[in-house]
């Protein structure tokens, strides 16, 4: 009987480690015919984005005969679980894109790679500089600049303008005339202008606006300080709660701030969204594309070269773990830094909707005769562009507790409580973290 | 001799005595060695290890570093976490109560109609605990939807103007709680009608006989003998309507201004976006005690005791 029990045991002991050993995730280092494996896991784009990738694995695959580089796409909403539950198994994949905000935080928990000993110095050169700063870490690069894409641009309806007695081609120059506007194109079936309207999406779209208002972020710069209770910030959430308030904005999301397609659908007249959505109404919306202008946000004080938007972008980087590191940026060198004639396609299929820090590239793109079909492109790019600022490396708890001060306005509650509130849960943030200091 | 041979029988049932229960349980232990395996590899394991890295600041690349009880006080000083823990009470007050009313009073009905007609409500009743949450989150969302969305066009017959249903403070948490009844009220019911099924007829008509009408009947009998089925869906039903996720998650992101950010979708935040784990694992501990909290205060106010006719 003993014996039995003991047997019984064993085997249910011996199917419980083989459950855990066997447990998911497929970004072991196996070997493939020989060569290493390394792994690619890239967020899921729009079709065209992750059709290059691919395109660009199977060239990379290719072109070597060292490694097989396998690639992997991971759709947005689950990236984050998958992501850590695969570093939690020691099967973090070995390169993967991130957004430039989130290089820093990475690099200063260890998470990351510095590049810079991995790929060979020349290959750094033509980089805009505020774009590297983007990827830096006390003087080190740990990610390799691929696009920027400024976070906030004002699309409209040319023609619903004309039909509302304004002006088509004279968007609104102030937010007051965005608010007079938003009221006189405000439909039942149409909303006057579509924004952020969560503080997720609020905590990161306006920080050019945040920018604009107080000339500052609500920290300061060494990250030491709150400064969300500057009372510069007040027309800012002001503009939110009147927008929301009185009806011009949806009372109810129409779509995550990313997304584009409430204006392709007709259910806005304005739209404020990054250049990416671009892409998706010349992609999927051709018919509507004449009937849409895009400019820059109105500035607060009228000033149209203060900041309006935070460059964004992704880049790739290499986990800290990964064993074939050298191989992996390889990869990333070859994809990034090498032929722009494979960058350009990217471009290109993104309908320049997104614009390329590296010389070499840009120049390329500007010779292109495609980038015609871009009719916002060259608007963007003077009128926000060259004026954004770099997105913020700190904790997404600052960016966080900002936005919810501006969704408290939204929601129609007291601008500076909420402004002060905001400022105590920064302080907060920045004690429990030890952040104080760790700024620029 | 007879006195002898008393004693002997006494000495030899007592040796069986002894012997049956080693024997029963050396059985029972058998039987439940899978299942005490799966527990500690899978539960007690995982339970003492969090315990044991929820004293530590890490990640799964830094050195962990020990921190004592920091975690701890970090999450409990946290405004933001004791918000979602209350709200999830509230949410569970919204939701629990309401469902086993709704269970009581659907079971009742069950029983009295023909049994044909109770097989076709026990289906139509259990359908929602069949569909997953994710269907039900992306189904009520569109029924809320504030422009064209079922409800609103609905009320617009009546004249109401459309309600942001999930883009109020006011409105949200309700409006997430009604899918979490609806999917929880099929298993309260069939379990809730097992239970009225259990009862005795004999005592009904024993309490007719002496002349007491359904509301008597209800109070003297029904009430006290399905105290247990009520304390369990009670217990079961705050743990579980304090722990949903997928609804909150889905429907508003635990919005407006954090009005849905129950403790579970809190602390999942907290794991996907914080550089440092230890604050989601004290969270999640904490969340443990409270959840143990409440099943201890639910058994003291509704004593559990064995049946009257069992």
């Amino acid at each position: 009987m003993r014996t039995q029990l003991i047997r019984l045991i064993a085997a249910v002991a011996g199917t419980a480690v083989l459950a855990v050993g066997c447990g998911s995730g497929g970004t072991g280092q196996g070997a493939a015919g020989g060569k290493a494996e390394i792994t690619l896991w890239q967020q899921k784009f729009t079709d065209q984005e992750d059709a290059w990738y691919k395109k660009a694995v199977a060239a990379f695959n290719k072109s070597q005969d060292k490694v097989v580089l396998k690639h992997v796409i991971v759709p947005a909403d689950v990236w984050d679980q998958k992501m850590k539950a695969a570093q939690a198994a020691g099967k973090a994949p070995d390169i993967y894109t991130v957004n430039y905000s989130k290089v820093p935080g990475f690099a200063r928990t260890g998470q990351i790679q510095a590049l810079d000993p991995l790929i060979p110095a020349g290959k750094w050169a033509g980089l805009q500089e505020s774009v590297v700063g983007s990827v830096e870490h006390k003087g080190k690069k740990y990610g390799y600049p691929m696009l920027v894409e400024p976070s906030a641009v004002l699309y409209y309806r040319k023609d619903l303008f004309a039909k509302a007695g304004l002006d088509p081609n004279k968007p609104p120059a102030t937010w007051q005339e965005l608010i007079d506007y938003g009221k006189k194109l405000t439909t039942k079936d149409v909303a006057g202008v579509v924004t952020a309207a969560n503080q997720i999406d609020m905590a990161w779209s306006t920080w050019g606006l945040q920018w604009n208002a107080a000339g500052h972020l609500p920290i300061s710069d060494d990250w030491s300080t709150p400064q969300a209770a500057d009372a510069k910030y007040r027309q800012l959430l002001q503009v939110y709660q009147t927008l929301y308030q009185q009806g011009i904005m949806p009372k109810q999301p129409l779509a995550p701030y990313a997304d584009a397609n409430p204006l392709g659908q007709g259910k806005t007249a304005m739209m404020v969204c990054g250049s990416w959505a671009a892409s998706v109404l010349l992609q999927d919306y051709p018919k509507m594309v004449a009937d849409i202008g895009a400019a820059a946000l109105p500035s607060f004080d009228g000033d149209t070269t203060k900041p309006t938007a935070t460059l964004g972008g992704w880049t790739l980087v290499v986990d800290a773990k990964s064993k074939n590191a050298r191989a992996s940026a390889d990869f990333v060198s070859w994809l990034l830094a090498g032929d722009p004639t494979l960058l350009v396609e990217f471009f290109k299929n993104t309908k320049f909707s997104k614009y390329s820090p590296r010389a070499a590239v840009a120049d390329a793109i500007k010779d292109d005769p495609a980038a015609a079909e871009n009719p916002w492109a060259r608007t963007i790019e003077e009128q926000v562009v060259k004026y954004a600022k770099p997105e913020p490396a700190y904790d997404w708890a600052i960016s966080l507790a900002f936005g919810k001060a501006i969704e408290k306005a939204l929601q129609g509650k007291d601008i500076d409580q909420a402004l002060q509130a905001a400022d105590a849960e920064i302080k907060d943030v920045i004690a429990k973290n030890n952040l104080a200091g760790q700024g620029s | 001799m007879a006195v002898t041979s008393l004693r002997a029988a006494r000495v030899e049932r007592r040796a069986g005595v002894r012997a049956r229960p080693r024997r029963e349980s050396r059985a029972a232990f058998t039987m439940l060695a899978p299942l005490l395996v799966l527990l500690a590899v899978f539960v007690i394991w995982p339970l003492i290890h969090a315990v044991y890295i929820s004293f530590f600041t890490w990640s799964f690349y830094d050195p962990a570093v020990f921190v004592g009880l920091e975690n701890y006080i970090n999450v409990v000083t946290d405004e933001e976490f004791v918000n979602s823990v209350v709200r999830g009470l509230l949410f569970s007050a919204m939701v629990v109560p309401v469902q086993v009313t709704i269970a009581f009073v659907f079971a009742n009905l069950v029983k009295t109609v023909s049994r044909r007609m109770a097989a076709v409500m026990k289906v139509t009743i259990y359908v929602p605990a069949v569909i997953s949450e994710v269907i039900a989150a992306i189904v009520f969302a569109l029924i809320y939807t504030h422009r064209g969305g079922l409800l609103n066009w609905f009320l617009d017959f009546f004249g109401i103007e459309a309600i942001p249903w999930l883009g109020d403070t006011a409105t949200a948490l309700p409006a997430v709680a009604i899918p979490a009844i609806w999917i929880g009220m099929g298993v309260a019911s069939l379990i809730m009608l097992a239970g009225l099924l259990d009862i005795p007829e004999a005592y009904y008509e024993c309490a007719s006989l002496d002349g007491a009408g359904p509301w008597t009947k209800m109070f003297r009998i029904t009430l006290p003998l399905m105290k247990n089925v009520i304390l369990f869906l009670l217990v079961t039903g705050f743990a579980a309507s304090l722990q949903f996720l997928i609804l909150p998650w889905l429907m508003t992101q635990g919005g407006p201004v954090n009005s849905t950010n129950l403790p579970n979708l809190f602390i999942l935040q907290h794991f996907n976006t914080d550089l440092y784990v230890g604050y989601s694992i004290a969270a999640a501990l904490l969340l443990f005690g409270v959840l143990g909290a409440v099943s201890a205060v639910i058994f003291r106010l509704v004593r559990s005791e064995k049946a009257m006719d069992a």
